[in-house]
């Protein structure tokens, strides 16, 4: 009984592929490969479509596939060697009076102070070298080569180290470099908008005030840029002398500065400079110190104060195009202390004294296209001058009448490209009481490594 | 005074809190770039508008503020921001930022540079040792800028690691849709020939096929002479060209005198985002391009 039920179970179970439905099973064959054929084709229009995208894809990234895959490193400045460049310049200058006998009432010319001999001069040829230390400093130094009395004189402008990336807005600076009084004075006299210095740069620091020591400074977190920071140095350069074991002069500004729109941007700035001369010689008038006899010499505090103010408009803020610039500067010094005069034929002789001397300039300057700038500028200085015997001012050289000493500048500058200027410039000068008109022909031009747009 | 500045602290603490990027554009496409990659984790600031003309911005007051607090710089590098980053980078006292930091991000190392001198000389003009700057006119070129970029944000935030790589999915599969468009778009344009007035198109006429017949500055960034434009106009009595193309930013002085001489049309580019009201973005950007070029070829 068993085995009979097993073989009907297994009967029925393989009953479809029996025989006795042989009809029936070649309909579904043909039903089958009909569907089969259906799907087929519907595959085929699928890969077909799927086959045309990738050829669109492919096309985009063949195309993407010439592009650099890997990143190179940044292209800097003849790889390893520091940055190079070289700024030459010469000049042309013509004077009503003799140069020899310019004089900056109540203000005594030192350094390069005076004015460029006339006619044909070369002025000052700088080279500037720069480069990253190493991951931490940066390193600059300018070196400027001038005629001085027939002999060609090797000055060192600048030499400084500077943090990159102390963080925080923190940066320090250490070496010899420009003090950060002013605006134009961190500049360097040919980056200026005119060929000979401000009559207050002249008059006070000789045409610019640089220190060697050391610069802090810190850029607060803010979307309003503001500065503040400060300097020590050894107080030796003018108008600070002699030797300080120590801090010799102090210095302390503060900056902000913001934009109005894209059209308009400026920024103002204030400083103090403090410093204790010993012995700083005047120069005496027309014979430059200790001819006959000897030089009166100052000793005591100088405090210089500046506030200086800059205002820039551009439209779209492409300042090459079209452009203006208004420019204030501002400085007020004070001294206090003793004037002494060594002579060993009338003997020595000394005074109480008490100087200030003040006055600053206003510049505007107009790009109106490319290549074409004008400019004007006015300056104006005064004093007030005391000492308790006359007569060492008189020695001194110092015009203590209260005269105010005046200039109005004009200046055309033709800019064939960013690397080279060429400007005539005519003065009319009354830094003393004798009118003086200058005219100047200049032309500048750097080659090297590409100057920096600085603000 | 303690409240003003403990209220600064705060403002400073919260702009902080608020997005984990801080990003420095130098031109407005990388600008766009990293707010399309980066959304609200980042915070962007454009050094740059599309009207400025990128080679010559001067290192202002704003933009030392602004290099001081950001965590990435996003520019173009190959020297066309040698003017003034180097000296924003000296000034900011931000060490994530100095070149060679993970903050330092330049598009043209990620890209083939294209017209690169043999010869480095300054009285051929403003030369770029490292080859053409203007990438940012071949969205192939941004794709590949996108790509590291992305990396480089999510080096610095590794937290949004997985945001930034999602944003990058997204971009680039609406990026590379709308290159295939603009393709499309672009097909009439395949062989045609253009003058332009400033070598700023070397990447989109490369990704277009448009064949530069002129440039009108025959040294890069000097203004042509009038001896320079009676050449081209010389050239172009040999080949005629329909279009002459210059930048939104650029003076077209040059390119008026050769509209004024010839039956030539002008096209003004929006060059970068902001170039002219309708370039909004990247996307908005090469939409406009491309019409410019299609209107001026009809």
């Amino acid at each position: 009984m068993k085995p009979l039920k097993l073989t009907l179970l297994i009967a029925a179970v393989l009953a479809p592929v029996s025989p006795i439905f042989a009809d029936d099973l070649g309909d579904l064959k043909a039903e089958i490969s009909k569907m089969r054929a259906d799907y087929e084709q519907r595959i085929q229009q699928l890969e077909q479509r799927i086959a045309e995208i990738e050829v669109k894809q492919n096309y985009v990234r063949a195309e993407i596939a010439t592009v650099k895959s890997a990143p190179t490193s940044s292209k800097n400045n003849n790889s390893f060697n520091p940055a190079i460049s070289m700024v030459l310049n010469g000049q042309f200058s013509d004077y009503s009076e003799p140069a020899d006998g310019y004089e900056l009432s109540a203000f005594s010319l030192q350094g390069e102070g005076g004015l460029a001999r006339e006619g044909f001069s070369l002025g000052e040829s700088e080279i500037t070298l720069s480069a990253s230390v190493d991951q931490l400093l940066f390193a600059q130094s300018t070196i400027a080569l001038h005629d001085h009395e027939g002999s060609t004189e090797v000055e060192i402008e600048e030499a400084f180290i500077e943090t990159l990336g102390l963080g925080n807005g923190l940066t320090v600076r250490a070496g010899r470099f420009y003090s950060p009084i002013g605006y134009l004075n961190e500049k360097h006299i040919h980056a200026w908008n005119f060929a000979d210095a401000p009559l207050i740069y002249r008059g006070l620091f000789g045409n610019q005030l640089g220190t060697d020591g050391v610069k802090l400074s810190y850029l607060l977190p803010t979307d309003l840029y503001a500065e503040i920071g400060g300097t020590v140095g050894n107080g030796d350069r003018h108008p600070g002398s002699g030797e300080h074991s120590g801090i010799g002069d102090w210095l302390v500004y503060a900056k902000t500065g913001g934009d109005i729109g894209t059209n308009h941007s400026w920024q103002a700035g204030v400083s103090h400079w403090q410093a204790s001369p010993e012995k700083r010689a005047y120069s005496g008038g027309h014979d430059h110190g200790g001819a006959d006899g000897g030089a009166v010499e100052f000793s005591g505090d100088t405090d210089i104060s500046n506030i200086s103010l800059i205002y820039k408009w551009a439209p779209n803020g492409n300042y090459r195009q079209r452009s203006f610039t208004l420019l204030g500067e501002y400085f007020y010094s004070k001294e206090d202390g003793t004037l002494d005069l060594h002579d060993e034929i009338h003997g020595d002789e000394s005074a109480f004294y008490d100087g200030k001397q003040y006055g600053g300039f206003i510049e505007g300057i107009y790009q109106f296209n490319p290549q074409w700038r004008t400019g004007l500028r006015y300056d104006r200085l005064g004093s007030k001058l005391r000492a308790s015997d006359d007569e060492l001012l008189t020695d001194a050289g110092l015009d203590f009448s209260g005269y105010h000493p005046q200039r109005y500048s004009l200046m055309m500058e033709w800019l064939p490209s960013e690397f080279s200027r060429v400007r005539a410039q005519i003065n009319h000068d009354k830094s003393s009481q004798n009118d003086d008109t200058q005219l100047f022909l200049q032309y500048t031009v750097s080659i090297g490594a590409h100057a920096a747009h600085s603000f | 005074m303690k409240k003003i500045i403990s209220s600064l602290l705060l403002l400073v603490a919260s702009s902080s809190v608020m997005a984990e990027l801080n990003i420095f554009a130098c031109e407005p496409e990388w600008a766009s770039l990293s707010q399309e990659l980066g959304g609200d984790k980042v915070t962007v600031f454009s050094a740059t508008t599309g009207l400025q003309d990128p080679h010559y911005i001067q290192a202002r007051p704003s933009l030392i503020a602004k290099a001081r607090r950001a965590d990435l710089l996003v520019c173009t590098g190959a020297e066309l921001e040698s003017g003034w980053l180097p000296l924003l980078q000296r000034k900011a006292g931000n060490a994530a930022i100095q070149t060679g930091a993970a903050g330092h991000f330049m598009a043209t190392d990620h890209v083939n540079l294209l017209e690169i001198p043999s010869s480095l000389d300054r009285s051929q003009g403003d030369v770029h040792a490292a080859g053409n700057p203007h990438i940012q006119t071949s969205p192939l070129a941004i794709l590949q800028v996108a790509k590291a970029l992305t990396l480089r944000m999510q080096a610095l935030d590794a937290n949004n690691a997985d945001f930034y790589q999602q944003h990058w999915q997204g971009f680039s599969q609406r990026w590379q849709a709308a290159i295939e468009r603009w393709q499309q778009q672009a097909l009439p344009l395949k062989g045609s020939t253009a003058v332009v007035q400033h070598a700023s198109w070397p990447y989109l006429f490369d990704w277009l096929n448009i064949v530069q017949v002129a440039v009108l500055e025959r040294k890069s960034g000097v203004q042509p002479t009038v001896d320079d434009l009676n050449n081209v106009l010389k050239q172009l009595h040999v080949t005629p060209v329909k279009v002459v193309i210059h930048a939104a930013y650029q003076s077209p002085r040059a390119t008026n005198w050769l509209v004024d001489k010839t039956s030539i049309n002008k096209v003004t580019l929006p060059f970068t985002v902001g170039g002219n009201e309708q370039s909004n973005d990247l996307f908005s950007l090469f939409d406009n391009t491309i019409q410019h070029l299609l209107d001026a070829n009809k």
